[in-house]
């Protein structure tokens, strides 16, 4: 019985990803990748702007940008994640899946998106992942191209902080039981950012800070 | 503190111990020492750096969420995502001037060494199933002897998986009967470390219906010992409830802590894997990445370049499959042969083709044959 219990806990389980999602976020989630979307494609209201989405799950980032008539190539490197992202979104027009991970956003020509967007993947990713993909991101943006990340972030007042470990143990451990991984919440995404060669736009937060939206542009 | 963290980690032995990935030296490395890429479960990092005292090479730690390089393949948490991942973000490109790897042995359940290449250009080789014997892998121009290939499950191993699985149940029981009666704690304890060995030692060499005979001679054993160590009556009835309970749990999943037996959890164990000579051209991944030694090439002389290997590549004998009765059913050939020669099959004769057991992990509840065919197989 034990063996059963660990092995499905090992089990990656996209089936319970997206409810697992809104409880660990209490909700939120929905809001936050509206928001995301709404910022992703605020400065293209003319044409279909070209959307890239690092870390698609199971595509419900994806359908909001859809719903604002972007085109998106989104990657994910889990088939079946893909397969619930496809069941979801079937063949809408303007939208490529793509099996790739994070790091093989190298493939793609510079300046050739409008947007690089993320949704809960970065805070899954290591330090040195996360710097390789901003640095890669900011050569595939077109000039004035924005870059909108919501994640999991450390709280940055120093009350919060304090509490931030005995807050964050239980749901940490829930997370790994529901979603089967656990992500690693965002030390100091804007300085990561400012060394990849972004400029802050904005920055929103929910739940006390716990989550936040980051947006940037290129610096230069 | 690094005996206390090796205690730990060999009593919750099953509990995820992630370590920072990304580039390390071991030694000295220059820019033509080998390059290795192992899981980051820091038990297996920190004993392959150890095995690695006296080479210069660099080691690629990749994120497999901090779980051990076997469990990880197979539960879809160290594939060739993460592989690619690692060697692309790491930073090693540019400390050496070749792009060859060398994976574990045991990630090719997991991680295709051709989508690798084809992904982000390194060439990958399997090299052995154990981390003490890299040197001498290394040094031998990266040949693997037949003990490198396979699996070992002898008294070191045993000792390991008994404490794995004793351990933390003599911590569970030994809690529990402080609890119920203080002077309780140490026999239950030490009963449920003694069952632990007992299973992992004895159990693969018990004929007939084992799980009812362990249980059996454990609540006898339990009965004897109390008798002797002239208990209460009480104490009579718990040893052996408490005997029979745990020597149930401790053996429901036996076969799956051992390499050397496939874990009743998993469809696969009802499968057979099958060789198809038509499509066989004698790339003999299989024979690279079995385990358990199941293949044979068919001539001893012939050694093969597999860093060369390509998909279509003809003019040799297909393999052998001369050992199947020694399967575990891990998929890593299925996984790995370029031309789909090898396959699963139910027991009804039907084909369960590569791509499903590449693309869906750890089948313990069935998704991998019910994505192909239909709920019946996986709800059998």
């Amino acid at each position: 019985m034990s063996t059963l219990a660990l092995m499905r806990l090992l089990e990656s389980a996209p089936e319970r990803y997206d409810r697992g999602m809104r409880w660990l976020t209490l909700g939120r989630v929905d809001a936050i990748r509206a928001a995301l979307a709404e910022a992703a494609v605020a400065a293209h209201a003319a044409e279909p702007p070209a959307v890239l989405e690092i870390g698609c799950g199971t595509g419900a980032l994806t359908a909001e940008l859809l719903a604002r008539d972007a085109r998106v190539t989104a990657l994910d490197e889990s088939p079946e994640m893909l397969e619930r992202a496809r069941a979801r979104l079937h063949d809408a027009p303007g939208l490529e899946f793509l099996e790739r991970t994070a790091s093989e956003i190298d493939h793609f020509p510079d300046a050739s998106f409008d947007a690089v967007v993320a949704s809960f993947s970065f805070s899954e990713m290591s330090h040195g992942e996360r710097a390789f993909v901003l640095r890669e991101a900011a050569k595939k943006l077109r000039p004035g191209g924005r870059l909108a990340i919501a994640d999991e972030v450390r709280p940055r007042s120093p009350v919060a902080r304090l509490l931030f470990p005995v807050i964050r143990a239980p749901q940490a451990a829930l997370g790994w039981l529901i979603v089967g991984s656990v992500s690693h919440p965002l030390p100091d995404l804007e300085s990561e950012l400012a060394a990849a060669g972004f400029r802050m736009v904005a920055r929103r937060g929910w739940l006390g800070g716990h989550l936040a939206l980051f947006v940037a542009e290129l610096a230069s | 503190m690094n005996f206390i963290r090796t205690l730990l980690q060999w009593v919750f032995r099953m509990v995820p111990w992630p370590t920072e990935t990304g580039l390390r030296t071991v030694g000295a490395p220059d820019r033509k020492s080998p390059v290795l890429v192992t899981c980051n479960y820091d038990m297996t990092v920190r004993r392959v750096v150890a095995a690695l005292k006296g080479v210069d090479a660099w080691l690629v730690v990749a994120p497999s969420s901090g779980v051990n390089v076997w469990c990880a393949a197979a539960g879809g948490h160290f594939g060739t995502p993460q592989v690619v991942t690692a060697l692309k973000t790491s930073g090693v490109a540019d400390r050496v001037d070749h792009r060859k790897v060398v994976l574990p042995q045991l990630a090719a359940t997991g991680v295709e060494r051709l989508e690798v290449h084809r992904r982000c250009g390194w060439n990958a080789t399997f090299g052995p199933v154990r981390a003490e014997d890299l040197p001498g892998y290394l040094e031998s121009g990266q040949r693997k002897d037949d003990a490198m290939r396979r699996v070992r499950f002898g008294a070191y191993e045993r000792c390991e998986m008994a404490i794995a699985w004793g351990g933390p149940a003599a911590l569970i029981v030994g809690g529990v009967g402080a609890l119920l009666r203080p002077g309780w704690e140490w026999p239950l304890a030490a009963l449920a470390l003694a069952l632990g060995f007992s299973v992992f030692f004895a159990y693969d060499r018990i004929p007939g219906p084992r799980r009812w005979l362990f249980s059996l001679a454990a609540v006898v054993a339990s009965v004897v010992s109390v008798r002797l160590a002239g208990g209460s009556p009480a104490a009579l009835i718990a040893a052996p409830l408490c005997a029979g309970a745990l020597s149930f749990i401790l053996t429901y999943d036996y076969t799956g802590s051992t390499p050397i037996e496939s874990s009743i959890l998993f469809d696969e164990s009802r499968f057979d894997i099958t060789l198809d000579l038509e499509r066989c051209k004698g790339v003999y991944s299989c024979w690279e990445v079995c385990p358990e030694a199941c293949f044979e090439k068919p001539d001893p002389g012939a050694d093969v370049d597999l860093a060369s290997a390509e998909p279509g590549r003809k003019g040799r004998t297909p393999i052998l499959l001369a050992h199947d009765d020694r399967c575990v059913h891990c998929g890593a050939c299925i996984v790995q042969c370029p031309l789909d020669a090898l396959a699963f099959e139910t027991e009804e004769g039907e084909r369960i083709e590569p791509d499903v057991i590449r693309t869906f992990k750890l089948n313990l509840l069935g998704t991998r044959t019910k994505a192909v065919m239909g709920a019946e197989v996986g709800a059998r």
